[in-house]
């Protein structure tokens, strides 16, 4: 059996929903500046409602019409692009060389990165909004069918799957040992990733829209309850929760001690990590959905438009008027800035 | 004469009485456009249903409250449940929540709940209502495959999260994206009109509604509406199924009088609207209906029922009006050229401010058209409490 090298990470990579499977989202980028020109502006033809990824100087976007695009980061120019028989609303995610993706018909690809051809597709039984995501040779996603599936990062054949109490829309944080999902039950899951056994679940008051991050033992992510939460990954007791004036659908990034993370009451909320005191909260405008990223210093979302915030103080630093969107996170790499829009225009800015 | 020269003669009349009979004043302070005429095209041969608009009930509306269904912004499941079973017993006559259901729904329909959720996530049909329907329709033996939830737009519903919050195997439909055309709507149902001189003068109704589902719950919310006065039964049904709708705005005019009510006449549109449940948890008195300003939205913990939109519209404007009168806005029925603004940034800050000169008439208009009782001393407002 021919052995699969895993390409090694550029710095500038970003190969998954904000970035690594930590939910980093950046952190040493800079973007401190706001954007003075467009390097590129590429047009997917429909609506993106997921976020780009960035591998190896390409970059992968889903639009809802059910294209993958691999676009030449350089040169905003298409390389290929991989049509699926239903809607996508997935982030994709790169795993060795293939990129995966969810579809509205259930399915999940697992398209080559370079050729643009089909490696293997596994089946839900209804739509996968969640980005897959690859850790020790198995990749994990949710599903509107309210199961969680594993199955075999090369041939796409299924390990497990786990019926939970309702949709999933939550995409997965993967450990070695452990999986880590919001579901619209209201519960956080957390599942043995060997098996798909639950090891805990903890209710909130409402559904969970929002993915999870987990830092320093907890696992934190926010519900449509208005509630943000700190849950100890162990065990799932509720350490702190954090009250916010309407839902949260926005995913966390964690930097240091910071979790920050935007609610549908329009702020953006910067709390310390272990306590979940309010270190600041800064006026977006309009309400947030998508996950904040973090760069060097700054802490980027799209909302009406792309604004970044001072990590230490919340002080708006910059606002563009591209990227209106709703769940797209920016892909911050070096000077350079790439944003997806509700529009279906792809944005390299620098 | 054929359905679709009858269609047009009766509309060209319809909308001539509208604005030669019910708002005269209105009429001469702000020189309205004329109303053009509106051609309607509905689906041929298809045959009308009684439980068509206004179904079973009309002129009667039940109104169910509890201080409890809304706490500190939050909707209480449980006393959703509660005040949904109340209003549907009182509404039907029944004793059993089942047979309620069972007057309106079969266990072979195709049942398709139209949400609202434009002005989410502020004001929006809330997903515990939403999911209190969907168990009540199961119960009369409907599976959840055959339920659909949906609206015009994919990105509003995105919005409220609707997808993660609903119960798995129902299907939840956008049916075009926010900024694209296209989305699957009929080409032989359409209304046909041109007002202020667009190229594209026709509105084409969704198949999600002409071809799929057998049977509509509407689920509209409770809110003043910049252009036509409210937004309740009668507008989530029209301007969530047609598409091309914004073409009847141009500030400070709007032609929603008389094209709400047209729209909701069109078959098969008329027929399958068999009940509407309004959600008042939320009450936008000022700024709708897109406003998230909290100033302007009343934790009400108010749920209407009834299968008459126009009696149900009607009393959801008194509603609105008695309250922009307690909170000293002025009437939906002002006309002043002095409060039309063009700057949106004020219209959604100073209630006194709009951006159209409304036109609350559209909801008698509507029922000059049949579609239900408007006049208050003919509706049976039934008050229950949780």
């Amino acid at each position: 059996m021919k052995k699969e090298t895993v390409p090694r990470p550029h710095f500038a990579d970003w190969p998954t929903l904000l970035k690594d499977n930590a939910r980093s989202g950046g952190q040493a980028q800079r973007v401190v500046h706001a954007p003075e020109r467009a390097l590129w502006q590429y047009r997917a033809g429909a609506s993106a409602r997921s976020s780009p990824i960035l591998f190896d100087g390409v970059l992968f976007v889903t639009s809802v019409d059910g294209v993958l695009h691999a676009i030449d980061a350089a040169t905003g120019l298409a390389k290929w692009k991989f049509r699926a028989e239903a809607q996508v609303h997935s982030t994709p995610s790169l795993c060795a060389e293939r990129v995966l993706f969810g579809c509205d018909d259930g399915k999940v690809y697992a398209v080559d990165r370079h050729a643009g051809t089909k490696v293997w597709q596994t089946s839900a039984e209804a739509e996968v909004w969640a980005s897959p995501v690859s850790c020790n040779g198995a990749v994990f996603f949710g599903s509107a069918d309210a199961k969680v599936y594993a199955v075999d990062a090369g041939s796409g054949r299924t390990r497990w799957v786990q019926e939970l109490g309702g949709r999933i829309y939550s995409t997965i944080y993967a450990t070695e040992q452990r999986l880590y999902v919001g579901c619209g039950d209201a519960k956080v899951y957390c599942l043995e990733a060997a098996s798909g056994k639950v090891v805990w679940s903890r209710p909130t008051d409402n559904g969970i829209d929002s993915s999870p991050a987990v830092a320093g033992g907890l696992v934190l992510v926010g519900s449509e309850d208005f509630l943000f939460y700190a849950m100890d990954a162990n065990t799932g007791e509720v350490r702190w929760k954090y009250e916010t004036g309407l839902g949260i659908a926005s995913s966390p990034a964690v930097s240091g001690d910071l979790t920050i993370f935007g609610g549908k009451d329009g702020f953006l909320y910067a709390l310390d990590t272990q306590t979940g005191h309010l270190r600041w909260k800064a006026a977006a405008g309009e309400l947030v959905t998508a996950p904040a990223v973090i760069g060097e210093g700054i802490v980027c979302i799209q909302s009406g438009g792309t604004l970044a915030f001072d990590l230490a103080s919340g002080k708006l630093v910059w606002r563009a008027a591209l990227g209106g969107s709703l769940q797209s996170v920016p892909v911050l790499a070096g000077d350079r800035i790439y944003l997806a829009s509700l529009g279906g225009e792809i944005y390299a800015l620098q | 004469m054929d359905r679709r020269t009858f269609v047009k003669a009766g509309c060209i009349s319809s909308a001539s009485l509208l604005i030669e009979g019910l708002d005269p004043m209105v009429r001469a302070e702000t020189a309205q456009p004329p109303v053009p005429p509106i051609e309607l095209h509905g689906l041929p041969g298809y045959k009308p249903s009684p439980l068509g608009l206004p179904g079973l009930f009309p002129g009667r509306v039940v109104e169910a409250r509890d201080p409890a269904a809304i706490v500190h912004n939050r909707v209480s499941q449980p006393v959703v449940r509660r005040l949904l079973e109340l209003a549907m017993r009182e509404l039907t006559g029944e004793n059993s929540i089942r047979d309620a259901w069972a007057k309106f729904v079969e266990p072979k329909d195709i049942v398709g709940i139209k949400i609202n959720p434009s002005g989410a996530p502020a004001c929006c049909s809330s997903p515990e209502i939403v999911r209190e329907i969907i168990s009540a329709v199961q119960s009369v033996g409907v599976p959840a495959r055959n339920i659909v939830v949906y609206d015009r737009y994919s990105y509003e519903i995105d919005i409220g999260s609707y997808q993660a919050l609903l119960p798995p195997g129902i299907r939840i439909v956008g049916i075009q994206e926010a900024f694209a055309a296209g989305g699957e709507y009929e080409p032989n149902v359409y209304c046909d009109a041109n007002f202020f001189g667009e190229w594209e003068t026709r509105s084409y109704m969704a198949n999600i509604v002409t071809h799929e589902v057998t049977k509509i719950i509407n689920v509209p919310t409770m809110k003043d509406h910049s252009a036509s006065g409210v937004t309740g039964a009668l507008k989530n049904l029209a301007y969530g199924t047609f598409n091309n709708v914004a073409r009847t705005h141009r500030a400070p005019y709007t032609f929603t009088n008389p094209l709400i009510g047209l729209m909701c006449t069109v078959e098969p549109l008329r027929s399958k609207s068999v009940l509407h449940i309004m959600d008042g948890m939320r009450q936008v008195w000022h700024g709708g209906p897109l406003t998230q300003v909290q100033d302007f939205i009343d934790q009400s913990g108010i749920l209407l029922a009834a299968t008459d939109p126009v009696a149900m519209d009607t009393v959801e404007l008194e509603a609105i009006e008695r309250k922009r009168q307690e909170k000293g806005a002025p009437s939906l029925w002002q006309q002043d050229p002095k409060s039309i603004t063009s700057n949106s940034e004020e219209f959604y800050h100073d209630a006194s401010k709009n951006l159209f000169f409304r036109q609350p008439g559209h909801v008698a208009a509507a029922g000059k058209l049949g579609l239900g009782v408007a006049e208050l001393n003919r509706i049976d407002h039934r008050r229950v409490w949780a």
